[in-house]
């Protein structure tokens, strides 16, 4: 068992995949890292600010379906069996 | 028309609905043209900008001598000249929290034409409030995203996306995105009012016209969001 990561629209670019099975990680930090370590700068450069480790106001994040939970945040614990999927709302009309 | 669940009876219930399309841009144009084609008897369209240049490769309601005039004036003139038997009332007027409500009670739906979040979530908080359907839609280059949101307990924009994407000052989209998405929320209210299909609900569409597909993301209520967890019937 493993975590299941979907990507869309710039991460599905910047990853060249749709989805990634992860596995050994705990929570969304640790997640996160491992995806920068697997998919490169491409990627870092889309979840983070250029200058600082803050993550994109422009990046959403969903557990099973559920946005990170308030308290949380990054520290959001994964399960085997989970899946997280990673997009960038657009906002445009 | 022949379509399965659709019939006499279903165009009877679209001449008798009341859809409000919320912008009438991007988004708005083509959505407002297929539900006044399909014959939705009464549409209320909401827009405060006046047509410019830039508009025109997307706001297909808005031609080239149009440039200058109000949205809705534009709008209607169109509206009304591809179905003469509806109703269009025109609203020159910025969506706000005071009279947010006022326009969304009691409707059929609502269609989301805007082009920024801190008025989708005046609209879909009105919406969860007044139990109204809300069809949310956005676009962005050759990306674009829909989501219906129905009352009782079912996961609200804010479940979907929770804070406002920073405002870009200025940013592209291809004009064809937005007659994908507009397309597709029309459609969404057509189904709704009709009774016909399965709706857009927990789950959001992404399309992808870089790489020309569709996916769809699982949304989930958040229990603990203000807008929707206080409307949980």
């Amino acid at each position: 068992m493993a975590i299941t990561v979907k990507f869309f629209a710039g991460f599905r670019e910047a990853t060249g995949k749709r989805q990634a099975s992860i596995e050994g990680v705990n929570n969304i930090t640790s997640l996160l890292d491992e995806l920068v370590r697997r998919f490169g700068e491409k990627l870092a450069e889309q979840l983070y600010s250029s200058n600082t480790r803050e993550l994109r106001k422009t990046v959403n994040i969903l557990v099973n379906g559920r946005r990170l939970d308030f308290l949380q945040e990054f520290n959001t614990p994964l399960k085997d069996g989970d899946e997280v999927a990673i997009f960038p709302p657009v906002a445009g009309g | 028309m022949i379509i399965s669940g659709f019939g006499e009876t279903g165009q009877r219930k679209l001449n008798v609905a009341h859809v409000v399309v919320a912008g009438i841009g991007g988004l708005g144009s083509p959505a407002s043209s297929y539900l006044a084609a399909a014959g939705v008897g009464h549409l209320t369209i909401i827009d405060s900008q006046r047509v410019e240049l830039s508009n025109l490769n997307r706001q297909v309601l808005h031609w080239g001598p149009d440039v200058g005039r109000l949205k809705v004036e534009s709008a209607t003139e169109k509206l009304t000249a591809i179905n003469s038997n509806i109703k269009v009332d025109a609203i020159f007027e910025q969506i706000t929290s005071e009279n947010v409500d006022q326009l969304t009670k009691g409707v059929d739906a609502v269609v989301d034409g805007m082009d920024n979040y801190p008025t989708r979530y005046l609209l879909n908080e009105a919406c969860v409030q007044n139990r109204v359907p809300f069809i949310h839609g956005a676009v962005e280059g050759l990306v674009g995203q829909l989501m219906t949101i129905l009352p009782g307990g079912r996961p609200c924009l804010k479940c979907a996306i929770p804070k406002e994407p920073p405002k870009k000052p200025l940013f592209s989209v291809l004009g064809a995105t937005p007659g994908v998405i507009g397309c597709l929320q029309a459609m969404e209210a057509i189904k709704l009012i009709t009774g016909m299909g399965k709706p857009l609900v927990g789950r959001m569409l992404i399309f992808n016209g870089m790489d020309m597909n569709f996916d769809e993301i699982e949304v989930n209520r958040d229990p603990s969001c203000q807008v929707c967890s206080r409307q949980n019937r």
